[in-house]
């Protein structure tokens, strides 16, 4: 059974201390439970597998060494993605090369998911290009938005974040979360106004 | 939006890697966070470990730097004040009455003589028992 969002936050509550108190497998536990949704902020924003790794790396550590300073004025999530976020964004800032896209590592879970079923199965142009196709197109589309749009629509669309949430993360009011994400899916609709119009 | 775009975007949750990554990956962060500790100076370590130690009191951190201007305010009036006391030094030194020895002479009572200072004499060195200098202290 799934932990509530109230039982999550007083089981991270008690794992941040135990890592305050000197333990460190507190922080292991923290380490395993956020990973995988850290990793899928900061993929979707890097789009490169070895960088999301290295980065993910830098993010515990910093983590891991400003954990005593945390004291508990946002939720630890909050405060980690918040972090993730930074770190990323002034990583992509310095990165100048081309980002790669690996989608080998693609988790056989998607075959399962109700809206890919429908997308690939019918008869229309749009749903008879595969998965890779797709992917790379919106990669490609997401690539072009500037970072700070990037972070949204990853955070909102991809992640599920409410817009109370991703404004705290990013130290920005909801009408700006809202704003950026009204420009960002614009910009998206145009980047794949030709693969959608087929 | 396009309710395409949005079911796009959904799907790309799915670019995770499988379990075995996050496995792995904590044992990663582990050898690096073991190898970032041997890599830190030893300094370092104290001046963690002093700072834990005074954060475990719940030190605020601008306390810090009061103690620190105090330790300098302090070591400043310390040193004014012992600049200011060194000429009297050597006129106390210069106050005091010498030492006297005690001669009996025969019959009468105790005479004081005054033990000399050495500087009323001029040097008188000698070497493999043989003074390098001949000009007797006592010349009368």
């Amino acid at each position: 059974m799934s932990e509530t969002v109230e039982e999550q936050e007083i089981n991270d509550v008690d794992l941040v201390a135990r890592t305050q108190a000197g333990d460190p497998r507190a922080f292991d536990d923290l380490v395993r439970k956020y990973s995988p949704r850290l990793y899928g902020l900061v993929y979707n924003m890097t789009s490169n597998h070895e960088d999301t790794n290295d980065l993910l790396q830098d993010i515990f550590a910093k983590a891991y060494r400003s954990i005593k300073g945390f004291r508990g004025k946002s939720s630890f999530y909050t405060w980690l993605h918040t972090i993730a976020t930074n770190m990323t964004i002034n990583f992509l800032k310095k990165r100048s090369r081309t980002y790669k896209m690996s989608l080998d590592d693609v988790d056989n879970g998607i075959h399962n998911d109700p809206e890919f079923i429908e997308m690939t199965s019918a008869p229309d142009a749009t749903r008879e290009v595969n998965l890779k196709e797709l992917q790379q197109r919106l990669n490609e589309a997401m690539m072009k938005l500037s970072n700070e749009h990037r972070a949204v629509v990853t955070m909102f669309d991809i992640q599920g974040m409410p817009h109370a949430e991703i404004g705290k993360i990013l130290g920005i009011s909801e009408g700006t979360v809202r704003s950026r994400l009204f420009y960002a899916h614009r910009q998206l609709q145009n980047y794949l106004q030709e693969f959608l119009a087929a | 939006m396009n309710p395409d775009i949005h079911k796009l975007l959904r799907l790309k949750r799915y670019e995770q890697p499988t379990q075995d990554y996050f496995e792995r990956f904590l044992d990663e962060f582990q050898e690096r966070q073991r190898a970032e500790l041997l890599r830190q100076p030893t300094w370092s370590l104290l001046w963690e470990r002093m700072t834990d130690t005074l954060g475990n009191f719940h030190v605020p951190r601008l306390a810090y730097a009061g103690v620190a201007a105090a330790a300098v305010v302090l070591s400043a009036i310390i040193l004014v004040t012992q600049d200011g006391r060194s000429p009297a030094g050597p006129s106390l030194a210069l106050n005091d009455p010498r030492p006297t020895i005690n001669v009996l002479p025969p019959g009468n009572g105790d005479v004081r003589l005054p033990v000399s200072s050495r500087s009323e004499f001029p040097p008188h060195y000698v070497l493999e028992a043989r003074p390098v200098s001949y000009e007797s202290p006592y010349s009368f």
